[in-house]
């Protein structure tokens, strides 16, 4: 016995030289993890593109999304404690903050955008009005440290998260290395946030041929939107995910400067990112910088509000010089009540996204 | 029930060596490497706020602030076979106001013989935010190398104020980062060992590599500062910037 003692020691010495006992014990860890933590399906139909994002990297988990979720509408994400990504992301709004022309932040401070919605963001190939973000899983970085939003540091986040027990736990039960660092943490909101598939709109239903059909109205309305809309809000996303100048007034409180702030280049400058116009019925209001209330004061504007400002794109410089997208009346009723049909309120009321 | 556990803790010692031993078990030995970097104008130590400097163009200068982010360390050995640090922990901040952050030390390098080591400049943004980048975020924010509305690193942050024939004591500022997938100010430098580096467990070799400022006005390209002494999101001097970086390092000692 003593003898098989002694020979079996001699075997774990030679075969920790190289630290491979410490590997194997973490094999056997992770494996009994990865048991318990259920992968997610994310269900990405047939009208829909190969997502952007790297799932394989950040394969989403139960516990990842719950603790992504939870990381989402914390309020001590910021400095204050009491402005979360949920306070201008709202769900039934397509996560956009409602009726809000720019969005607010800690102590009521004011931005200078319109805060986009969230859905689809799998398939974007950067984020926010000028692209200033390249990764889904960097994005976090711009709304924790933006004095104007939630005004907090990432080491100051990380620190209260670490004393907190129940995000101990739940970074535990998520991530195989127990860790919460910057990695883990942008990892769990990436892993909430590409859950958020809009997919389930008539428009979908219709397009995979599930029963549903567009009334007479939308079906015109779809006609004209594709002849006269789709070139930049195009495929199933409804955006080429290009920035364009759509001449727009210069607004003289902002002078934002849109994409050239990210490239430094003069040929970008009042460019914005093409927005998506899924759930575009409940993202009110419109435009970069919320200017414009309403859809049908977004077609008014297309129709005759346009100015010509520096780059200003030529698709909306007409033949004879006349600048925008000329519509009638009834085009107008008709786009509109064919961008309701890209409504999905199944994404909008899904009790998984839900703050309560 | 004594005897049970024996035999029982027995059992699991031989499945643990079972299972080590499956695993690839070759014989790699692994050593650790310091590396040291100075920041020197021409030939002396740069002093921050003290001393003045002429660069080119008739021009002269003082630094207040100068930090860089250095990463993905390769080392090529004498048959050209790349040992690649691993990226996670590949980051480092070098702040001249901050001694120790001039003095990284690589640990568990394959033991080996050493011709080169390459260096990268700042973060290479097509793995960002990935492969451990992301936990380096809070070393950055905490001395002010993360822009907030970009979600970006400042590879660069250098300043001070400057003289020329036009200004005195101007303020200057240089923060240099990439951009976009357009704006890509990413570099990687390898530098030639003066002699081949022998690492193993019992010998930890020290790299000292000076960091000329002076390259950095002065290199590929003449830049001046009454040009322009504010650059920052400028796809036109911000490469001309980084570019003049790749020729400021030089391995002086091995």
């Amino acid at each position: 016995m003593r003898f098989l003692i002694f020979f079996l020691g001699i075997l774990i010495l030679s075969a920790c030289q190289n630290e491979a006992l410490d590997e194997s014990y973490e094999n056997i860890s992770n494996e009994n993890e990865v048991q318990e933590n259920v992968f997610l399906d994310l269900n990405i139909p047939s009208n829909f593109p190969e997502p952007t994002y790297e799932i394989e990297n950040n394969k989403p988990t139960q516990a990842g999304f719950e603790l992504g979720k939870k990381l989402f509408y914390d309020g001590r994400l910021s400095s204050t404690g009491v402005i979360s990504c949920g306070f201008c992301h709202i769900q039934d709004f397509a996560f956009t903050h409602h009726t809000h022309i720019v969005s607010h932040g800690v102590n009521g401070a004011l931005g200078t955008r319109n805060a986009p919605s969230l859905q689809n963001m799998i398939f974007m190939e950067d984020f926010n009005w000028d692209g200033s973000v390249s990764h889904l899983d960097a994005q976090p970085v711009v709304p924790i440290t933006t004095e104007f939003e939630m005004n907090e540091s990432v080491t100051n986040v990380l620190n209260k998260l670490q004393n907190d027990e129940e995000y101990v736990e739940m970074f535990n039960t998520a991530f195989e290395n127990d860790t919460i660092d910057t990695r883990n943490m942008f990892k769990a909101i990436s892993q909430f946030v590409m859950m958020m598939v809009s997919t389930d709109s008539k428009y979908d239903k219709v397009m995979r041929n599930e029963g549903s059909s567009f009334t007479e109205i939308e079906m015109q309305g779809k006609s004209v939107f594709d002849q006269k809309c789709a070139s930049c809000h195009a495929g199933t996303l409804f955006t080429d995910q290009s920035y364009r100048n759509n001449g727009l007034p210069i607004d003289p409180q902002y002078n934002d400067e849109g994409r050239k702030r990210v490239t430094g280049e003069e040929v970008d400058k009042y460019k914005f990112k093409v927005p998506s116009l899924r759930n575009i019925a409940v993202t009110f209001p419109y435009m970069h910088d919320g200017r414009l209330p309403t859809l049908r004061d977004v077609l008014d504007y297309y129709d005759t509000g346009m100015v010509q400002t520096q780059n200003l794109d030529e698709i909306f410089i007409q033949e004879d010089g006349s600048l925008g997208i000329s519509l009638s009346e009834t085009e107008k009723d008709q786009i509109i009540a064919y961008l309701n049909t890209l409504t999905d309120d199944n994404f909008l009321l899904d009790d998984r996204f839900s703050e309560f | 029930m004594m005897k049970t556990i024996k035999q029982t803790s027995l059992i699991l010692m031989l499945c643990i060596v079972l299972n080590a031993c499956s695993s690839d078990n070759t014989n790699q030995e692994f050593g650790d490497l310091e590396i040291n970097f100075t920041n020197l104008v021409g030939e002396n130590n740069l002093e921050l706020n003290t001393e003045t400097y002429a660069k080119n163009g008739n021009e002269t200068y003082s630094v207040s602030e100068l930090k860089y982010i250095i990463s993905n360390i390769v080392l090529t050995d004498t048959e050209g076979n790349q040992f690649v640090y691993p990226q996670g922990d590949s980051y480092f901040l070098i702040n001249e106001a901050i001694p120790q952050s001039q003095n990284i030390k690589l640990e568990n390098i394959n033991a080996n013989t050493y011709t080169s080591i390459t260096i990268g400049f700042g973060v290479d943004q097509s793995k960002y935010p990935l492969n451990g980048v992301d936990n380096f975020v809070p070393t950055a924010e905490d001395q002010g190398m993360l822009w907030a509305w970009s979600a970006g690193y400042k590879f660069l942050k250098f300043e001070g104020i400057y003289t020329s024939s036009n200004v005195t004591d101007k303020p200057f500022l240089f923060h240099i980062g990439s951009h976009g997938q357009n704006l890509d100010n990413y570099r990687e430098i390898t530098l030639n060992f003066l002699q081949p580096l022998a690492l193993s467990p019992s010998k930890t070799p020290e790299v000292n590599i000076n960091f000329d400022v002076q390259k950095i006005f002065n290199a590929d390209f003449d830049l001046l500062l009454s040009d322009k002494d504010d650059i920052q999101i400028d796809p036109e001097n911000a490469p001309k910037i980084v570019d003049n970086i790749t020729k400021a390092f030089e391995i002086v000692l091995n």
